[in-house]
C-alpha cells in the first residue's frame, strides 16, 4: 500500500502540487491511523496531510480515483450456467473469429484482461512512450483503444450477435443465452471503465517521468512572449508565489526598521509607570515606507508580455501600500484604481480592454507630459518610479527633458526592458537615450529575470 | 483519545456542533498524529467553534490567541511584570539594604545582589500569555490560534519553532517544556497566503459553508424552538442569498442569529414584512440588503403570480 501511495505523491508532484518529504511521511502515519477499509476517510486522509491549498484540490481529485480506484469494477462470470451450458459457451467462443474470442473470453467468462494484454492494446490504439497530455489526449486514447478490442456499441453489437448464433448453433437455451447476453453486457461496462482507468494512469505515470521541477526552471527562463496557455496558467501560480516571498522580505525589512534609536521622550513617558527607572526602552521606529509608481507600456510590440506585466504590478499594488499605477500607448491612464477594485485576472483584462493596441502609436514622451503635468504627485522624494517598456517610441520625441526632472524628484528610478541590451538603440528604439537617467536598468525576458529585479527592488536602496 | 472516527462525531455533536465526516476524519488524526489543524475558509462557518467543540469534547482547557497585525512575542508568548518587580523592590527595600549592608565596596555589594537576581526573574513575575500558558498548564489543552493571517509574516515563523517543539525558552529561566503537549487549531479567513512552511507543519482542513441539509440541521439542534417550516425556509433564503454576489456572505452564525430573531419575534412563517424586518440580521451591508430584498421580493412576487 506504502508503494501506492508514494506512486500517487509523485503523480501529484507532477500535476503542480507541492509536496515535502515531511508531508508524504505524515500521509502515510496518517493512513496507518484512519485504515484503509474507508475509502471516503482513506481519502481525507491524504488529503488532509498532502493538499494545503484548495487549488490543489481538483488536481488531487482527478488523481485520487485514478491510483485507489478499484482497478475498475471486476468483471463476473456468467452465474446459473448449468455445466453443460459452460460447456457449450466454451464451444461457441472456440468457433468465432480469432479477435472475438479473446474479446469474448474475457465479456462471457469474465476473464479479466492481464496488464501485458492492456499494454499490447495501448499499444495497438496508438499510445506511445513520449505522449503527454491531459483530459482531451486521454479520452481520444480511450476512444481508440476501445476500437481496437471491439468495445464501442455496434462492434459489441456485433459480436454479441455473433456469439448468440453460434451459441444457438450449439443448443443453449434461451434463458441461457439471455443469462450469456446479460453478462457480456455489464461486463462490457467494467471492462470500458477500466480501459479509461488504465489510460488516465499511465498517462499520470508518463508525465511522472519528466520531472517538475525541470520544467519550471524551464519554464522561468522561457520568454514570456512564447508561452502556451496552460504554461502561462502555471507561469502565473509562479508570479503569485514569488510576490508572497516578496512580502515576507519586505515584512523582514519592516523588521529590522523596528531597531531604530533611543526615543528619549517615549522612554521616560512609558517607564513612568516603573517609578521613572528606565526598564523598558523605547525605540524610534524608522518606518520604511516605500512608495512605488509604475509606468507600464501595453502597446503591440509590448502586448505578450504586458499582461504579465501588469499581474506584477496588481501584486505590487497589493503589497506596497503606496502604490500607482500607469499604463500608456499613445497617452498615459492612471490604473491603480482598476486594481484596486477587481481581482487579479480581470483588473488585467479590464486594462487591455481600455488600452487597445493600434498601429504605431507608442508615444513615451507624449505620455510622460501628460504625467508630469496631470500625475506629477504621483512622484517625490520618497517614490521609486519603475518603468516598463521597450522604449521604441516610434521616432517620437523621447522628452528627455521630463526623464531628466523625473529622475531629479524620484528616490530612484528603474526601467524593466524585455528586450536583450544589444537591440537598444537599434530602429526605432530610444532605449539608450532613457538609460543615462534611470539608477537601473533590468532586462526582464523571463521570469527569473523578472524575479531578479524585484529581489533587487528591496535589497538595494 | 478517541478510538474512532464515529466516537468523535459523537462527542462533537453532544458539543452542539454537527461535523462532517472530513471534519472528524482530520479531528481524529490530529489527536493521534499530535499535529495541528489550519482551518481554512470564508468567515464564519464554525472554525473558532471547531476549536471550542473539541475542547469541550475531550474535556481539555481552551486557550485562545486572537491574532492582529502587529501581534508580537510579548503579547502571545510571555512579558516580564515590570510593575510587580518595581513594586516588590521597593517594599523589599530594607531587606535588600540588609544583605547589602556587609558588603564594603561597589563591586562586592553588586555581588550580593547578583546571587539573589533569581528571585525577580522568577515564575512569580512572568506573565504568561497564551502561548505559554498552553504549554505551561498542568492539564491539557486545546490552544486556539484565532485568524492567523492577519498576524504578520514574521509572527507566523516565531509560530513555527513553538508548534514543532512545544517548548520554549525563556533566557532568565531556561527551557519549558509542554507537560502535554497541546492540540492545536489555527484558523484562517484566507485574506493572505500562509507561508509553506506552517503550511506543511500542519494537516489542512478546508472548511465552507455548510449543505442546506446540514446548516437545517444546525438551526434546528441550535435553535429548538423554531417551527420547522420557517427553519427550513430561513435556511433556503441563507443558500440562495450566498450564491449572490454581496459584500459579505451571511455566516452560519448569522443563520443562527436570524433564527433566534425569528423566535423572539415568534414569527410562524417568512412572510414578506417579517422578512423585510429582520433582514438586517444576516445581511451586514446597506447596498447588500437592497440588492437581496430586490431579488428574493421579486422571486417571490413571480412566484406567486406564477401559481395564481
Amino acid at each position: 500500500m506504502d508503494e501506492r501511495v508514494i506512486e500517487f505523491i509523485a503523480a501529484l508532484r507532477s500535476a503542480g502540487v507541492r509536496i515535502s518529504i515531511a508531508e508524504s511521511a505524515d500521509a502515510l502515519r496518517a493512513i496507518q491511523t484512519v485504515g484503509v477499509i474507508d475509502r471516503e476517510r482513506f481519502k481525507t486522509a491524504l488529503k488532509a496531510t498532502l493538499v494545503k491549498e484548495p487549488a490543489d484540490v481538483p488536481a488531487f481529485e482527478r488523481c485520487f480515483p485514478m491510483y485507489f480506484g478499484h482497478e475498475g469494477p471486476p468483471m463476473q462470470a456468467p452465474q446459473g450456467l448449468s455445466p453443460e451450458q459452460q460447456q457449450q459457451l466454451q464451444r461457441a467462443i472456440e468457433q468465432l473469429r480469432q479477435q472475438l474470442q479473446d474479446l469474448m473470453r474475457m465479456l462471457a467468462q469474465g476473464q479479466q484482461p492481464t496488464r501485458e494484454q492492456m499494454q499490447r492494446y495501448a499499444q495497438r490504439a496508438g499510445f506511445s512512450r513520449n505522449m503527454r497530455g491531459g483530459r482531451q489526449l486521454q479520452e481520444w486514447l480511450t476512444e481508440r483503444m476501445l476500437r481496437e478490442m471491439g468495445l464501442t456499441p455496434e462492434q459489441l453489437k456485433e459480436a454479441l450477435e455473433a456469439l448468440m448464433k453460434q451459441l444457438k448453433q450449439q443448443g443453449m437455451s434461451a434463458e441461457g443465452r439471455e443469462e450469456v447476453r446479460q453478462t457480456v453486457q455489464g461486463n462490457a461496462e467494467s471492462l470500458r471503465e477500466q480501459v479509461a482507468r488504465f489510460v488516465g494512469q499511465s498517462l499520470i505515470q508518463q508525465a511522472n517521468e519528466s520531472p517538475r521541477r525541470q520544467r519550471i526552471d524551464d519554464l522561468m527562463n522561457r520568454p514570456l512572449s512564447s508561452l502556451s496557455e496552460s504554461e502561462a496558467d502555471e507561469l502565473r501560480n509562479h508570479v503569485r508565489r514569488l510576490v508572497a516571498r516578496l512580502r515576507s522580505r519586505a515584512a523582514l525589512r519592516m523588521r529590522r526598521g523596528k531597531h531604530g534609536h533611543l526615543d528619549a521622550k517615549g522612554t521616560i513617558r512609558h517607564n513612568l509607570r516603573n517609578m521613572g527607572v528606565p526598564m523598558e526602552l523605547k525605540l524610534k521606529r524608522r518606518r520604511l515606507k516605500p512608495k512605488i509608481t509604475m509606468i507600464v507600456d501595453v502597446s503591440t510590440s509590448m502586448r505578450p508580455v504586458a499582461e504579465f506585466m501588469l499581474r506584477m504590478m496588481y501584486e505590487m499594488q497589493d503589497q506596497v501600500s503606496k502604490a500607482r499605477s500607469f499604463a500608456f500607448i499613445s497617452d498615459i491612464h492612471e490604473v491603480s484604481m482598476v486594481f484596486a477594485e477587481n481581482r487579479p485576472q480581470e483588473a488585467v483584462e479590464i486594462v487591455l480592454q481600455t488600452l487597445p493596441p493600434g498601429h504605431y502609436n507608442t508615444d513615451l514622451g507624449n505620455s510622460l507630459n501628460t504625467f508630469c503635468q496631470s500625475f506629477a504627485d504621483a512622484v517625490d522624494h520618497r517614490t521609486t518610479l519603475i518603468i516598463v517598456g521597450d522604449g521604441r517610441n516610434n521616432f517620437n520625441d523621447p522628452r528627455l527633458d521630463l526623464m531628466q526632472a523625473l529622475k531629479a524628484r524620484a528616490r530612484r528610478v528603474l526601467w524593466f526592458n524585455p528586450e536583450p541590451p544589444y537591440q537598444w538603440g537599434t530602429g526605432d528604439s530610444d532605449m539608450l537615450a532613457y538609460v543615462p537617467f534611470c539608477d537601473a536598468v533590468h532586462q526582464v525576458a523571463t521570469l527569473k529575470q523578472l524575479a531578479d529585479a524585484i529581489d533587487h527592488l528591496f535589497q538595494h536602496r | 483519545m478517541f478510538s474512532s472516527i464515529a466516537e468523535v462525531t459523537q462527542a462533537l455533536l453532544k458539543q452542539q456542533y454537527i461535523a462532517s465526516d472530513e471534519i472528524a476524519t482530520v479531528v481524529f488524526l490530529a489527536e493521534h498524529m499530535g499535529k495541528p489543524i489550519l482551518a481554512e475558509g470564508p468567515a464564519g462557518v464554525g472554525k473558532t467553534e471547531l476549536a471550542k467543540a473539541w475542547a469541550g469534547a475531550t474535556g481539555r482547557e481552551l486557550i485562545r490567541l486572537q491574532c492582529y497585525e502587529g501581534l508580537d512575542e510579548s503579547k502571545a508568548l510571555y512579558e516580564w511584570e515590570y510593575a510587580k518587580q518595581m513594586l516588590y523592590t521597593q517594599l523589599l527595600r530594607d531587606k535588600l539594604n540588609q544583605v547589602m549592608a556587609e558588603a564594603r565596596s561597589l563591586a562586592e555589594a553588586a555581588d550580593a545582589l547578583a546571587k539573589e537576581e533569581n528571585v525577580f526573574f522568577s515564575r512569580r513575575f512572568l506573565l504568561p500569555r497564551p502561548l505559554l500558558r498552553a504549554i505551561m498548564s498542568e492539564r491539557p489543552v486545546v490552544l486556539l490560534i484565532d485568524e492567523i493571517d492577519r498576524a504578520d509574516a514574521e509572527f507566523e515563523a516565531f509560530l513555527l519553532e513553538i508548534l514543532s517543539d512545544f517548548q520554549v525558552s525563556v533566557p532568565e529561566l531556561g527551557t519549558i517544556k509542554a507537560t502535554h503537549q497541546p492540540m492545536v487549531v489555527l484558523t484562517s479567513n484566507n485574506t493572505r497566503e500562509l507561508s509553506e512552511a506552517l503550511k506543511r507543519r500542519a494537516l489542512y482542513l478546508f472548511v465552507d459553508y455548510p449543505s442546506f441539509e446540514s446548516e437545517l440541521k444546525i438551526v434546528r439542534m441550535r435553535v429548538p424552538n423554531l417551527v420547522p417550516e420557517v427553519a427550513r425556509q430561513c435556511v433556503e433564503i441563507v443558500q440562495k442569498l450566498r450564491e449572490m454576489d454581496l459584500k459579505k456572505s451571511p455566516s452560519v452564525a448569522e443563520t443562527v442569529d436570524w433564527a433566534k430573531a425569528l423566535v423572539a419575534i415568534n414569527a410562524k412563517h417568512l412572510d414578506e414584512k417579517t422578512l423585510n424586518d429582520t433582514l438586517t440580521v444576516i445581511l451586514k451591508h446597506e447596498s447588500d440588503v437592497l440588492r437581496a430584498r430586490r431579488a428574493l421580493m421579486g422571486g417571490r412576487r413571480g412566484m406567486e403570480t406564477g401559481i395564481r
